[in-house]
């Protein structure tokens, strides 16, 4: 889906959340612009890098100050055993700075799981 | 690289607003300081904690002593991981409340 800078030694963080609305309720929370800007500031004019209706949505992100890092985050959804959903972030700094960062450090970078 | 230290330093708020500011731009101390309501000895004992962690170095200008984020560093990684490993609860909890909101 992001085959872009998504190499082993992505500097990542994925987590993952137990939401108590139905998965066509969050989906429409996720991909409709107007819905998703007052929960996800910033990306009402996001295009989005992919989309699967009712299951994905990859956005490219820009933070507003400096560094201004760049990053893309993946939002997964999925229905929960009990009739909610639930959502996995994945979010990759894909930023060149960090690239160059990775490769002085010269190791596998961060792998960092929270949840 | 002491990654445990890394995000012990930036798991308090503060000394997270003081790595932000200075990933902006180096500044000396007493700029740092505008702004928040902190005492000299408490942003001096922050910066000795960030700086201990390698997340910030300090240089020596005629008087003042400017401190940085290396923008090339590892430090820029780690501040971006701490950053939005707070960031993503609060977003989420935002999403939730829309929810309960919205229609069905």
């Amino acid at each position: 889906m992001n085959d872009m800078d998504n190499d082993d030694a992505a500097c990542e963080l994925v987590q993952e959340y137990a939401l108590d609305a139905p998965p066509e309720k969050v989906w429409r929370a996720l991909s409709i612009p107007e819905l998703r800007a007052q929960w996800l500031p910033g990306t009402e004019h996001a295009e989005p890098l992919s989309e699967v209706p009712q299951q994905a949505l990859s956005l490219r992100l820009r933070e507003a100050e400096p560094p201004f890092l760049e990053s893309t985050v993946d939002l997964k959804i999925s229905p929960a055993a009990d009739g909610g959903t639930l959502l996995r972030i994945v979010h990759v700094l894909t930023d060149a700075r960090a690239q160059t960062a990775r490769e002085a450090a010269n190791d596998g970078g961060f792998l960092m799981y929270a949840t | 690289m002491p990654e445990n230290d890394i995000f012990k330093a930036l798991a308090d708020p503060t000394r997270r607003s003081i790595f932000e500011k200075l990933a902006a731009g180096s500044m000396h101390a007493s700029a740092l300081r505008e702004g928040k309501e902190i005492s000299q000895s408490a942003m001096s004992q922050h910066l000795a904690v960030l700086r201990n962690a390698g997340l910030v170095s300090e240089q020596r200008q005629g008087r003042f002593v400017h401190y940085e984020v290396d923008p090339e560093g590892l430090a820029l990684i780690a501040g971006w991981l701490a950053k939005y490993r707070a960031y993503w609860p609060q977003r989420v909890d935002a999403l939730k409340g829309l929810l309960k909101d919205m229609d069905q």
